[in-house]
């Protein structure tokens, strides 16, 4: 009964916010905090603090929070139910954005739109690396390594990019031991 | 997927061929590969290394334009994407198999992690190589943002006078960067005020060159 509660209210918090989260990464975790943290208390600051450095451990997308939020609320139904609530809404907004995108294909306007967006694509692209950077804190390791890795990349486009994660990070702790 | 007729002719015969060679299985299974390598974060960077640079499933265009929808609409950045390249190669069940494939093992992952952290001790070491792993992850999404630069910038140039036309794409990455990196404003604001201005002027750079459309 108790669970149902648990699943219904994280349904409702989560549905919402699939909908409205432009920007994703930080705007949504700073909404999720607050409702499990301080609105429903369901677990402390640091409880949560664990489930958002280990969704970040973990391979794959930062919204991993997600399910292991529900995860930790009411086990693999919790999971499943609020991966749904939260990836189903927004996923069939952007699906139907797609096909009609991909539907005008060939149209002169469609190729110039493409042509336009692509500049503010790697505007977009380049500020979600400078946010990462930033929200490290102020971390001159963390910018020598990201720079590094960016060149070794570009320079060596056949090495896959796990060497140069494990180089990166081996880089990085190296640095930061000598700081 | 299957009604074509709207498009021309010229242009649909160069949108099926990827479509054609991508399995929903084999998408399902490279999504899934790609999900459970990107430590760290930067998984557009790893979708763009394996659907442009490797299979050239998708061009540049097609996956910088695929990255500001995935980014403007609401929800997860990366979920997004990989719904719109999966529908991109196989219509709806693409775009599931894409999602799922992305979601499911990284989730079966990030619990097995919550269990197995709930039973041992926290390890000082872990954090610094965690954030040498996320700095590393930065590089990679760089990388990707100077590979996809680059183009940009050469596609513009492609049109006359050249100059003009590339130092005009630049300027529009600078301006997005500075906005929505430095100034911190909102994503959809910078894209409904910049986007309007960049893609008139590929109009007229498309107008004004017809003979070639830079694919």
């Amino acid at each position: 009964m108790d669970d149902n509660r648990t699943l219904i209210t994280l349904v409702l918090i989560l549905l919402p916010l699939s909908l409205v989260s432009i920007g994703g990464g930080a705007s949504i975790f700073a909404e999720i905090q607050h409702q499990a943290v301080t609105v429903q208390g369901w677990m402390t600051q640091r409880e949560f603090a664990g489930l958002f450095a280990l969704s970040r451990a973990a391979p794959g997308p930062g919204a991993l929070l997600v399910p292991l939020v529900g995860w930790k609320m009411a086990g693999w139904v919790g999971a499943l139910v609020a991966s749904l609530a939260f990836f189903v809404p927004s996923s069939l907004l952007v699906f139907g954005a797609a096909h009609l995108w991909n539907r005008w294909r060939g149209f002169r306007w469609h190729a110039a739109i493409e042509a336009g967006l692509a500049p503010i694509a790697v505007g977009l692209i380049l500020a979600g690396a400078y946010a990462i950077l930033r929200s490290t804190g102020p971390g001159l390791p963390a910018c020598v390594v990201a720079a590094a890795v960016a060149v070794a990349r570009i320079w060596q486009p056949r090495l896959h990019p796990l060497v140069l994660l494990a180089l990166g990070a081996a880089l990085f702790s190296i640095i930061a031991s000598l700081t | 997927m299957k009604d074509k007729s709207e498009t021309p002719p010229a242009l649909a015969d160069a949108d099926s061929p990827p479509a054609r060679r991508a399995h929903l299985f084999e998408l399902f299974l490279l999504f899934s590969q790609l999900g459970l390598s990107s430590f760290g974060g930067g998984v557009s960077a790893w979708i763009h290394r394996a659907f442009v640079e490797q299979r050239g499933w998708l061009d540049e265009s097609e996956f910088a334009a695929a990255m500001a929808l995935g980014r403007i609409m609401p929800g997860a950045n990366v979920v997004n994407l990989a719904v719109i390249v999966g529908e991109r190669l196989r219509g709806a069940a693409g775009a599931v198999v894409a999602a799922l494939g992305l979601l499911v093992g990284p989730t079966l992952a990030v619990i097995a992690l919550a269990v197995v952290y709930g039973r041992f001790a926290e390890v000082p070491m872990v954090g610094v190589v965690l954030e040498g792993v996320a700095a590393s992850a930065v590089g990679l999404i760089i990388a990707m943002g100077i590979a996809t630069g680059t183009h940009a910038i050469r596609v513009a140039a492609e049109s006359r006078p050249r100059m003009l036309h590339g130092a005009a794409a630049a300027l529009v990455i600078i301006a997005t960067f500075a906005s929505v990196g430095v100034l911190r404003f909102p994503t959809a604001l910078t894209v409904l005020c910049l986007a309007p201005l960049s893609v008139a002027r590929a109009f007229f750079a498309s107008s004004s060159e017809r003979e070639d459309d830079g694919r």
